[in-house]
């Protein structure tokens, strides 16, 4: 219904719009016939997906070739063709490792130590973020006064750029920032956040929930306002307590919207970069250093910059990424299937 | 089960006031059908009684306790939706056991108290099955069965036949018949269909506009309209409302001027009528009967027959009135446009004010 009225409040400018995009078409309509007759009717949906592929393959198929290509090569040469091949020697020196369970005895410490920080941010940053979401949209979908502001407020940090994410919050995080100021003031003494590793990987992880919770509180409240309201005056005359009506209808019924939103949440947490990188720099030490930070410094602004191996570790995070997309595929196909 | 009784209840949203003071008075195990159109505030009335929405003003006893301060959990009814709002991830076996594990009854217990509504309502091959895999009339028992597996005090409608198809709504309401039979509880009934009224309730409350316009058995609001709503509401097809001049009246016979005729000493008793003033004549189609042109009270011209078969309805234009429905016996076929004497059963008279309320009655019906 709302639908209905919002469309006679504009239908004059969508007429218009409806008219003017109907005559442009109108316009291509030569052009396409005389294609259609050079290459026949069965080849016209290449043409029309050539656009894309070209693109496409300019810009993410052939720098994945690229990338493999280097994964297989060695030397600090930069330009593929003067790149002398090794096989799988760039694999072998990142995998080798005596004890994977301690970074230490690996060849390359650092990436195992950003596997396990990498791993140790996916699982809490996943966690907080599903459950932390799913309290917001449930407030929010609430009769509360100033709800739209509210929904505003908890969406607004999803359109800053991660960078000034961080940077706000390492004006108020650092040593003299505005929570050491605030804490000072009460009578205790100054914490030095970015100092302690226990600290820096709590607060790499509430800044980026605090950054992107607003996303999946909306993923949610979409799924909440999907559950006819009419389930719960049942359940109410059901006699069913509220933290039943929640375990037993609300929570089967958003089942779907949370796998998206934990699965969503998963793929964009291991390749979490720019915020941590900013705000603690994968310290102190290596304490938050995290697998994407570990690529780009050893392809790029380390001393040495080693491309070969840094494209090993990008294809090794490729095929992870991939493995969580199929098992994301297969869940949602398996829960289709069971409902 | 148990009595209801709404009294001077109302309801606002906002300044926004949707019932203006109802009295009802609902006996134990009786069946009582709220009926109006669309907006009177018949179903809003119900979410007040199932305890879904607080009451504005006024006082709301059942089984003689006030529960006006209690929420829909604490009074003990059980509602069917318009729309089943069963729950979809659910058997039909746990939506009608899911009231049951509320109240913490034994397993043994609600077992055999879903097996007895399932046997009730034919429901025991489903029971397994997900709501979506039912068709319309099998959700509709399965919101039935749900409602009186907890044996309420009361059971609401909230109009439960308006998604189903006519042949299926036929069926459903003789089965709501039969239930009412069965178990014999307070039943209070929501729709907008007359029919469904007609033909399932014990008593018939007619709303309009948040207010009672009449309430009453069946048959009484069919031959006894309290005003111009009622007795254009409740009949299908409609009461003819013909508008008309007192000519004179007495405590015995009442001289109207119809159209272009006067028809004289109709058997209405209205004592109070000046001459001259404006009146509506109230006839059923069953009380009008087609005779020879000139022969009748006054004439007019087929504009449409309907046959049905068994009988059928003509419908006639009268000059200076409105379309008269006819109601006839037997096939004959009314050719279009062909001039008829129309005449008046005069015992099947109701005479009204303008303004509504019902001024007199011939001796029809109970």
């Amino acid at each position: 219904m709302a639908g209905d009225r919002k469309r006679g409040g504009t239908g004059a400018v969508a007429d218009a719009l409806d008219g003017a995009w109907t005559a442009a078409m109108g316009l291509t309509e030569p052009p396409m016939r005389a294609l259609q007759r050079a290459i026949g009717a069965a080849r016209m949906p290449w043409a029309f997906l050539a656009p894309n592929l070209a693109f496409f393959g300019l810009f993410v198929f052939l720098p994945l070739l690229i990338d493999v290509w280097f994964s297989l090569t060695g030397g600090p040469r930069l330009f593929p063709s003067q790149r002398p091949y090794v096989g799988a020697d760039q694999y072998r020196h990142l995998l080798a490792c005596g004890n994977y369970l301690d970074p230490s005895t690996c060849d390359q410490d650092r990436f195992w130590r950003a596997v396990r920080n990498t791993a140790e941010f996916t699982l809490f940053q996943v966690g907080a973020i599903v459950v932390v979401s799913l309290a917001t949209a449930i407030a929010l979908n609430r009769r509360i006064v100033a709800k739209g502001f509210f929904r505003a407020v908890f969406f607004f940090p999803v359109l800053l750029s991660p960078v000034v994410v961080a940077l706000v919050w390492k004006w108020i995080l650092q040593r003299d920032g505005l929570l050491n100021a605030v804490l000072g003031a009460a009578g205790f003494g100054k914490t030095l956040f970015f100092v302690s590793p226990g600290w820096a990987m709590f607060w790499a992880i509430f800044v980026s929930v605090w950054a992107h919770m607003g996303f999946y509180t909306l993923i949610l409240l979409a799924g909440l306002q999907a559950i006819p309201a009419d389930l719960y005056e049942a359940a109410e005359m059901d006699r069913t307590p509220p933290w039943r009506a929640f375990a037993r209808i609300t929570l089967p019924l958003l089942a779907p919207s949370l796998l998206v939103v934990a699965v969503l949440a998963l793929i964009k947490a291991v390749q979490i970069f720019d915020e941590v990188f900013v705000l603690t720099g994968g310290g102190p030490g290596s304490a938050t250093l995290m697998v994407v930070q570990y690529i780009y410094e050893t392809g790029f602004s380390g001393v040495v910059q080693d491309f070969g191996l840094a494209a090993a570790a990008s294809v090794a995070l490729g095929v992870a990424l991939f493995g969580l997309t199929l098992a994301q595929l297969r869940l949602s196909r398996g829960k289709e299937g069971a409902t | 089960m148990a009595s209801v009784s709404l009294g001077g209840i109302e309801k606002s949203y906002g300044d926004v006031a949707v019932i203006h003071g109802v009295d009802i008075e609902i006996a134990d195990g009786e069946f009582v059908a709220l009926v109006g159109p669309s907006g009177c505030g018949k179903s809003t009335l119900l979410r007040l009684i199932a305890g879904l929405e607080p009451i504005t003003a006024g006082e709301m006893r059942i089984d003689g306790e006030r529960v006006n301060e209690k929420g829909a959990a604490e009074r003990g009814l059980a509602m069917v939706f318009q729309s089943y709002a069963l729950y979809p991830h659910m058997s039909v076996r746990k939506n009608i056991s899911f009231g049951l594990e509320n109240q913490r009854l034994p397993r043994e217990e609600i077992a055999r108290r879903v097996a007895r509504a399932a046997s009730t309502l034919r429901l025991e091959d489903y029971l397994e099955r997900k709501p979506r895999a039912l068709s319309g009339g099998q959700r509709q028992r399965v919101a039935i069965g749900r409602a009186i597996v907890r044996d309420p005090k009361v059971l609401l409608f909230d109009e439960p036949l308006s998604n189903l198809d006519a042949e299926l709504r036929v069926a459903t309401r003789r089965e709501i018949a039969a239930l009412h039979a069965e178990i014999g509880g307070t039943m209070i009934y929501v729709t907008h269909d007359q029919v469904e009224a007609m033909t399932l309730a014990d008593r018939i409350v007619v709303l309009r506009a948040g207010r009672v316009e009449q309430a009453g058995a069946p048959l009484e609001l069919y031959n006894r309209p309290a005003n111009l709503f009622v007795a254009g509401f409740i009949g299908s097809p409609k009461m003819n409302l013909l508008p008309a001049k007192a000519v004179a009246a007495n405590a015995a016979a009442t001289s109207l001027a119809l159209g272009g005729d006067v028809l004289r000493d109709l058997p209405l008793a209205a004592p109070g009528i000046a001459a001259g003033a404006d009146v509506v004549v109230g006839v059923r189609p069953e009380h009008v009967r087609i005779v020879a042109p000139g022969r009748g009270d006054f004439d007019g011209s087929i504009a449409f027959s309907e046959r049905l078969g068994a009988g059928g309805f003509a419908y006639v234009d009268v000059e200076g009135a409105p379309q008269v429905t006819v109601q006839e016996d037997g096939q004959a076929i009314r050719p279009r446009g062909a001039r008829v004497g129309l005449a008046l059963a005069r015992e099947g008279l109701h005479l009204f004010d303008p303004a509504g309320p019902a001024l007199a009655r011939s001796a029809a019906g109970a």
